[in-house]
């Protein structure tokens, strides 16, 4: 029998989340597909985007649909915004759909890599954070600019581990751990985890929380995929909680020499790295 | 039982069996109704006073069901007898005021009228609403001179009790009556005389509808997400119900501006304003 070990609750924006780990809920194959990477992800936010309505079409798409029953915590984004103001109309605009006042400022500076303008970005922070809204940005894994999000008012950073979607895992663990050093508040890595390791990988390093969408979405099996990676985060935070030992050079043996059957010149040390 | 006053009606539908040889008069008539007829005459002036009864009788019960008005063609002792809403008079038969008591004050009187002389008069004498026609050459009313749409336009002048235009008015031709000011339209062989009288009477109330639509509103060219739309609609509401898409969880913004939902139905739209439709769809 498996003993189960609670980790600390994340608090963020007034709330209290037992699962560490946010799904966003585009390009799974299927709504009912998606509906059943929910459960086996165990998540309690999930991210979505804002659109114009698709006004030849009868059929209610709204990925809401089916989602309100579950008392999820919703996080829309801003994807489509490329300034400030339109992050904020974006903002507002959701708000209005009554769905609390999360926000994930999402301002994209490139077409091709879709990394975050930092200027816009900390522009958009600060008058979102001003209006009342859990400012959640979406950032480059600059410890600078993350700390100047955090004194614009953000209320978690959320620095990439690489380009969206690009599913290359964490490039630069070196500022993510300088980020989540300084940081005040949460550190949520989003964008670019590539499976369950990188997830694992960065909870370990301390981040609070992952967001994750293509890898699970566009996994053969996305629901086997969304458990996956709820026990890695799991397992990444409870091993961050735990603390891993410091890396070293050369072996040490898992048993004491002392009182080892034979003698070898060798073994005289005392086994330490340098 | 009647939701909407009387005076509101649209399409006045009248009996004519001999336009449906071998389909039963009261089942034939339930069709108009469940098309959206709001106003039903029974004329049959061949019958005997028996058989008259009998009909009048039938749809008496039928027209309360649907909450339809019930009106007897010229003999107002059967009007009385199955307490109908009103009889309708021709230009020869008794005056209105013999009419008037006779059924009493809470009874509909109509008057078929060929000219405007004629209107202003059954409008003094207290009519409560007029036919105006016939508009064309019909079947129904053969021999009679087409008053043509040309009356129809001094009826909607001058006269301000209800009007119904009658008189060979089809699908063909009702928009040409429309547009000459009528907003009631009766038809008997192009409703009754049809294979389908229901979907007859929903494609003459479309006509009306969208008639009044134009009318209370022109069209109104507006900024929809980006690309230049059409509307008739009046309010915000209006419009994304005209738009199919009353059901989704849609924010409204108007001139950068975001509409709760609870003030769409008081934010008139205006020619040139600039709307945005949004929700949500899958995203990371």
């Amino acid at each position: 029998m498996l003993a189960s070990y609670d980790t600390a609750v994340l608090r963020l924006g007034g709330r209290e989340l037992r699962s560490r780990f946010f799904l966003g809920t585009g390009r799974f194959p299927s709504p009912a597909v998606m509906q059943q990477a929910l459960d086996a992800s165990g998540v309690e936010v999930i991210t979505f985007a804002v659109r114009r309505v698709d006004l030849d079409s009868y059929e209610d798409d709204s990925i809401l649909q089916h989602l309100e029953e579950r008392g999820l915590h919703f996080l829309p984004n801003t994807s489509g915004a490329s300034t400030a103001e339109e992050a904020v109309r974006i903002a507002r605009l959701a708000r209005e759909a009554g769905l609390g006042n999360w926000i994930k400022i999402e301002i994209s500076g490139s077409p091709v890599t879709l990394l975050p303008d930092p200027i816009e970005t900390l522009k958009a922070t600060e008058l979102l954070a001003k209006e009342g809204f859990v400012a959640l940005p979406y950032t480059s894994d600059d410890p600078i600019l993350c700390k100047r999000l955090e004194e614009a008012g953000a209320a978690a950073v959320m620095p990439g581990a690489s380009p969206i979607g690009t599913g290359l895992g964490l490039l630069n663990p070196y500022n993510l751990g300088l980020i989540i050093e300084e940081a005040k508040v949460p550190v949520i890595v989003d964008a670019g985890i590539g499976s369950p390791k990188d997830a694992a990988e960065a909870m370990e390093l301390g981040a609070s929380a992952i967001l994750a969408n293509t890898p699970v979405a566009k996994a053969k099996d996305p629901v086997r995929m969304a458990r996956a990676f709820a026990m890695a985060i799991e397992a990444g935070r409870l091993a961050y909680e735990a603390g891993r030992i410091p890396k070293k050079r050369y072996a040490s043996a898992s048993s004491d020499p002392a009182g080892s059957l034979f003698r070898h010149p060798a073994m005289s040390s005392t086994g330490e790295g340098y | 039982m009647t939701e909407k006053p009387w005076s509101d009606f649209e399409l006045y539908v009248i009996t004519a069996s001999s336009n449906h040889p071998g389909k039963d008069l009261v089942e034939v008539m339930e069709q108009t109704l469940i098309g959206g007829a709001d106003i039903l005459q029974l004329r049959n002036k061949t019958g005997p006073w028996e058989s008259v009864l009998q009909e009048a009788a039938a749809l008496r019960e039928l027209t309360r069901r649907y909450g339809v008005p019930f009106i007897v063609n010229d003999y107002v002792d059967i009007a009385i007898q199955v307490d109908a809403d009103g009889v309708h008079i021709g230009q020869d038969d008794m005056p209105i005021a013999e009419a008037r008591r006779l059924l009493g004050p809470g009874k509909l009187i109509g008057v078929s009228t060929h000219n405007l002389e004629q209107a202003l008069k059954a409008e003094r004498d207290g009519a409560d609403y007029i036919g105006v026609g016939p508009v064309y050459p019909t079947d129904t009313k053969p021999g009679r001179a087409a008053v043509t749409t040309s009356y129809v336009t001094e009826a909607a002048e001058h006269i301000r009790i209800p009007f119904v235009a009658i008189g060979g008015i089809t699908l063909d031709n009702a928009d040409l009556v429309l547009e000459a000011g009528a907003r009631r339209l009766c038809a008997v062989s192009a409703i009754v005389g049809s294979e389908d009288p229901a979907d007859a009477c929903r494609s003459f109330l479309e006509k009306i509808g969208r008639c009044k639509a134009i009318e209370r509103n022109a069209v109104t060219t507006i900024k929809l997400n980006g690309e230049k739309h059409q509307t008739s609609a009046g309010n915000l509401e209006e419009l994304v119900r005209e738009l199919g898409q009353g059901h989704k969880r849609i924010v409204a913004e108007l001139n950068g501006v975001i509409v709760s939902k609870g003030m769409w139905a008081d934010t008139a739209i205006q020619s040139g304003v600039d709307i945005e439709l949004i929700q949500f769809v899958g995203g990371g």
